[in-house]
């Protein structure tokens, strides 16, 4: 595991830095600019997220007057969560079950097949090479989605699988195995190999290594690919639009459909945005340290 | 034993891309070159869907995929060109040392984990004409109000930014590894010879991150290329036909209306011919590290 993608100061020369900032006030004064100037990043990137939850607690009338401070400019309502929750809390339940079912469906068997894969890729050279498995693994993350979907609703059709939760987690886990096969590729290929010869030595099969000594210690990138794959499943919507209808319809596609059904309600719509993208934000929170390695291909190693 | 254990491991995993990435593929350039619809029974056309796609036979060619597309190159070329300006900015930023950095880097990265439907409508209620943060902010500004939904240039301008917004964290934490894995002894060495900051990231940081920019050109272009959510919410493809992008064209023609299949297999085998070029490029710069 090489040092997780922290901020890493650029120590010494800050160090150095800290002799002549005590002297040089114009150096102090560059420092406060470089703070406001993140502070101003990290707000450019919340604000929309901060703005729909505010939204979410007007009244429709409240939403289109661009007030923004609840109790000072709008009285806050829960109106719209109600409706999401309690009247219209079947239809907003059951997609959220779906959602969950078809994701935890997918992270589980993507996360299992990428172990493998990753553990294999890592640890054993194969005939074909190394490098042209990985592109192998990684080649449906380059691919437009759209150009499978079509295929898809022809063999779902004859498999009877439209519209059913085990169609849904084979799309999520074919959409989201690249995440977990890079994932727990580059985590394997830093362990340490002495604990698995000394364990081989001792007489210990392949498999009894894997199970007992690399797995127990692979658990966080187990977590962090799990996350990930789970994230990107409860996001997906292009497939879901085509191959579910009534039974096994995931929350996106709610979210997608509020408009046509009442007309823009923006604090309805609000409610909807936040619901749906609260859980893979707030997971991502957990699995800082994987973000760069996971979502980037190899690209860097983070 | 041995070499039964390697491909206990590997090979589930290559079945299931078998299965379920190389054989819907294969079925699709199948599909390509049949007049199918659904309902119909497909009948073999060979290279005919791609030859009147392409105006191959004289037949004026498709209108609507060549205005699609262009829609998808403008957005191609101008969210990668945004992404990476802002995202190297914004690095540039984090790579000093302040206080709340990781705090603020897990803030910046949440736009990513958005679900790109739900984003869609983010820009619905920020780019709202009447009363909605943007618009009250440029008139704050004395600028005027702009009919970010009704006018065609600027609904353009909503998805492209929309998109911009959602992926400059992407650049952004691959530029800020790059940025921090330069030895801090350059710096220290440079720093003898002039203090000015935009020379020492013009001679020092970018030459060193060029390797890792060019890796992310490849990764944003390749990610573009697939963008189809966020206009079907944000824009629903509107004013018109103005912000519907060459899949989202594709999903119309096959799954939509008529079902054609069989043309829409032929426009999606033309975006897979982009990808594998594009996907090419980016394997053979990192092979190397997968060895």
């Amino acid at each position: 595991m090489s040092a997780p993608t922290q901020t890493r100061p650029l120590s010494s020369a800050s160090a150095a830095d800290a002799a002549q900032r005590a002297v040089l006030p114009h150096l102090r004064l560059g420092r406060i600019a470089l703070m406001i100037a993140a502070l101003f990043m990290t707000a450019f990137a919340l604000t929309p997220f901060l703005f729909a939850l505010t939204t979410s607690f007007k009244t429709q009338l409240d939403s289109i007057d661009g007030t923004v401070i609840p109790f000072l400019q709008y009285q806050p309502t829960l109106i719209n969560w109600q409706q999401e929750f309690v009247s219209g809390g079947a239809e907003t339940f059951k997609a959220l079950r779906n959602s969950a079912l078809i994701a935890s469906g997918a992270c589980l068997l993507a996360t299992t097949l990428g172990t493998l894969a990753g553990y294999g890729l890592a640890r054993f050279k194969y005939g074909i090479g190394n490098r042209n498995l990985v592109s192998w693994f990684l080649s449906q993350r380059f691919l437009p989605p759209i150009a499978t979907v079509i295929p898809f609703v022809l063999l779902f059709r004859d498999l009877r699988l439209i519209d059913t939760l085990p169609g849904m987690v084979i799309i999520n886990t074919t959409f989201t195995l690249p995440f977990a096969v890079l994932i727990m590729r580059d985590y394997f290929a830093d362990f340490p190999s002495e604990l698995r010869e000394a364990a081989l030595v001792d007489g210990a099969s392949e498999f009894g290594v894997f199970a007992r000594i690399v797995l127990p210690l692979a658990t966080p990138a187990l977590v962090a690919s799990a996350i990930i794959c789970f994230a990107f499943a409860w996001n997906e919507y292009l497939f879901a639009s085509v191959l579910t209808n009534r039974e096994w319809k995931p929350y996106p596609m709610l979210v997608a459909g509020t408009d046509s059904v009442r007309g823009i309600m923006f604090n309805f719509v609000s409610t909807r945005m936040i619901i749906a993208v609260a859980l893979p934000v707030l997971m991502s929170l957990l699995v800082q340290r994987f973000i760069v390695r996971g979502l980037t291909f190899g690209a860097v190693k983070g | 034993m041995k070499v039964k254990a390697k491909y206990f491991f590997l090979m589930p995993g290559v079945i299931w891309v078998l299965l379920f990435t190389l054989f819907p593929l294969i079925y699709s350039l199948y599909l390509s070159t049949t007049n199918f619809r659904l309902g119909r029974d497909p009948q073999f056309v060979g290279l005919a869907n791609y030859a009147r796609i392409l105006n191959l036979d004289g037949g004026g060619g498709d209108e609507k995929a060549a205005s699609t597309a262009g829609f998808s190159v403008i957005l191609v070329i101008g969210s990668t060109t945004l992404t990476i300006v802002f995202g190297t900015a914004v690095a540039w930023v984090f790579n000093h040392d302040l206080p709340l950095l990781r705090q603020m880097r897990a803030v910046l990265t949440m736009p990513l984990f958005a679900a790109p439907v739900a984003v869609g409508f983010l820009g619905v209620i920020i780019f709202n004409e009447a009363n909605g943060p943007v618009n009250n902010i440029l008139q704050g500004l004395g600028l005027g109000r702009v009919n970010w939904i009704t006018d065609p240039l600027a609904a353009r301008a909503a998805v492209l930014l929309t998109d911009v917004w959602q992926w400059t964290p992407f650049v952004f934490i691959i530029v800020l590894a790059a940025m921090q894995a330069i030895p801090d002894d350059l710096y220290e060495s440079a720093r003898l010879d002039t203090k000015n900051n935009i020379s020492l990231f013009r001679y020092i940081t970018l030459p060193l991150i060029a390797p890792a920019m060019g890796t992310v050109v490849l990764l944003r272009l390749v990610e573009t290329i697939k963008i189809l959510d966020i206009p079907v919410t944000l824009t629903r493809g509107g004013p018109g036909s103005v912000t519907q992008t060459y899949n989202f064209y594709i999903y119309e023609t096959g799954l939509r209306g008529s079902f054609q299949l069989g043309t829409a297999s032929a426009l999606s085998w033309l975006v897979v011919i982009v990808a594998i070029i594009i996907s090419s490029l980016y394997f053979w710069r990192v092979r190397a590290r997968f060895e």
